[in-house]
């Protein structure tokens, strides 16, 4: 492999990774208080990179586009949670049991992507560049990179600092950590704790949201593709036990970087590898890499 | 500033409170005493509305507290302090005492800071241990971390869960001492406890709970003086 091969695919590694992390990250957090999860992560993902490329057919600017697809996202989430979590909450066990959240998300999923179909067909589009003016490949460090990559990864990390703020620094992602531990002790301390679940679900959601913006120019969108990164997103986040945000990154950018370089060795089964890898990795360690380590690490 | 009528509770199909009265006014320290499975979580956290009576009523301030959410009551000076102490593991210690007065309105960035260095004169142990996970602290330490978080939400009135549970005695001392002073400072005090003697010796009033009914009350000293018939209700 030439240094050129090797540092386009770590670049376009690094920028799948960086999709993956943050989609993960918005399985980890909805998790982190609720214990569910949204198995319609990768659709709102698609639906994101639908949205992103119809308002941009219409002439709007990027940044208001990017703004707008993200606070719809946000709205999404908070539907999400009323709709197909919260009443099976509220009947217990005449709504199927504790696990029925599973159905409905998934469901949910299901209607956003025949809803998509009807309106954009199947066919898979190509989102033009967000960040740079043509998709042309620059040189850097003596290889061409695409430039839409490297921005994707700015950001990413961008997003990725900006909600660990959130989550550590601010009173409410200690309010969400304190509903993590225990929704009623939370509540005596005067947390609205359904709001928080409304919070955490829109929060998971506008991270979904953001991925398929970022994700849109650099792969092809279609109404079919969020399963895929429902699944990878799942994969890294059990990488990270669900439960550790450092675990999460450091998962999601090996994920990408695995799955890069696997697709270059073996283009047939490139996208197998790194899954049967976690696999691999969860019957040695079913907690993740960092194991029952919540608290310590961050 | 709480009164409690004739309330009854109960969890799923079981009735674990019959008919309970009591009251505690402003600057008084209450104490109910009982044996394991009396009903006494079950009385505070009727109280504090995390569960809802099936009959009779509650009410705080000199409002009934019917319909009203708990972390509703918690902001306007009805706090509780769960068994266990429930501090969250993953918070250091300074976020844990902040998480509580965040949200108490009108509460100004200064004040929380002022009465933060109060709690750490208080207990001088959490000034060193600051910036520790709640989740690395001792019992002790996170039973006055528990007092401290209360102390902050400027409670009104203060319902306390078992606090000495699995403290050495003169940790017990120490945060029934916090507790009385918090009393005297005007706040109404419940405390909820096993310790039978401890707790008389301290409070103003007491009731005694056996099965989910009243069976004694008084003033401390008097249920004090009577410790024989204290003792056999607590077996």
């Amino acid at each position: 492999m030439s240094w050129a091969n090797f540092l386009q695919l770590t670049v376009s590694g690094l920028a799948m990774g960086a999709i993956y992390t943050l989609t993960a990250k918005g399985l980890f957090i909805a998790h982190l208080a609720t214990n569910r999860l949204n198995f319609a992560q990768g659709d709102f993902l698609m639906i994101a990179a639908l949205l992103t490329l119809a308002l941009r057919g219409l002439g709007i600017p990027v940044p208001v586009v990017i703004v707008a697809v993200v606070l719809i996202l946000g709205f999404a989430g908070w539907g999400l949670e009323r709709i197909f979590i919260r009443p099976l909450d509220r009947l217990g066990f005449r709504g199927g049991g504790e696990y029925s959240w599973i159905l409905t998300t998934a469901g949910a999923g299901l209607v956003i992507q025949n809803v998509a179909e009807l309106v954009w067909g199947k066919s898979a589009q190509y989102s033009p560049p967000l960040f740079s003016g043509r998709n042309e490949p620059v040189r850097f460090l003596g290889a061409g990179v695409y430039p839409e990559q490297l921005a994707v990864i700015a950001v990413s990390v961008l997003v990725v600092a900006a909600f660990y703020w959130f989550l550590f620094r601010t009173r409410w992602g200690k309010s969400i950590y304190a509903v993590a531990f225990n929704p009623d002790a939370a509540v005596l301390l005067g947390i609205d704790v359904r709001r928080m679940v409304v919070l955490v679900f829109a929060l998971a959601s506008m991270l979904a949201g953001i991925s398929g913006v970022l994700a849109g120019p650099i792969v092809s969108v279609f109404p079919q593709m969020g399963l895929v990164f429902t699944v990878k997103g799942l994969a890294v986040a059990a990488v990270g036990g669900f439960n550790n945000p450092a675990a999460i990154l450091f998962g999601g950018v090996l994920f990408g970087l695995a799955e890069s370089f696997s697709n270059y060795l073996n283009s047939e089964f490139g996208d197998l590898l790194p899954l049967l890898f976690v696999l691999a990795l969860l019957i040695v360690r079913p907690t993740g890499i960092a194991g029952g380590r919540k608290a310590a690490a961050r | 500033m709480i009164e409690v009528r004739d309330v009854s509770a109960s969890i799923g199909p079981i009735r674990i409170l019959s008919g309970v009265s009591l009251a505690a006014a402003r600057g008084r320290f209450v104490t109910v005493i009982g044996a394991n499975g009396a009903g006494k979580t079950t009385l505070l956290r009727t109280i504090s509305n995390l569960l809802t009576p099936s009959s009779g009523r509650v009410t705080f301030d000199g409002k009934d507290t019917r319909g009203i959410a708990p972390h509703r009551l918690a902001r306007t000076g009805l706090v509780h302090v769960p068994q266990g102490r429930q501090i969250v593991p993953a918070l250091s210690v300074e976020d844990n005492l902040m998480l509580g007065a965040s949200n108490i309105r009108g509460l100004a960035r200064g004040d929380i800071r002022e009465a933060i260095e109060r709690e750490y004169a208080r207990f001088p142990v959490l000034r060193a241990r600051a910036g520790i996970a709640g989740g690395n602290l001792s019992g002790g330490e996170q039973q006055m971390l528990a007092i401290s978080r209360a102390v902050l939400m400027k409670p009104k009135a203060l319902l306390l869960d078992e606090p000495s549970l699995g403290l050495a005695p003169q940790l017990v001392a120490l945060i029934l001492k916090a507790l009385r002073e918090m009393a005297d400072a005007g706040v109404a005090v419940i405390l909820v406890e096993q310790l039978a003697m401890m707790s008389l010796s301290i409070a103003d009033d007491a009731y005694v709970l056996r099965q989910g009914r009243i069976v004694l009350s008084g003033p401390a000293a008097d249920l004090r003086g009577n410790a024989s018939v204290v003792e056999s209700y607590l077996t």
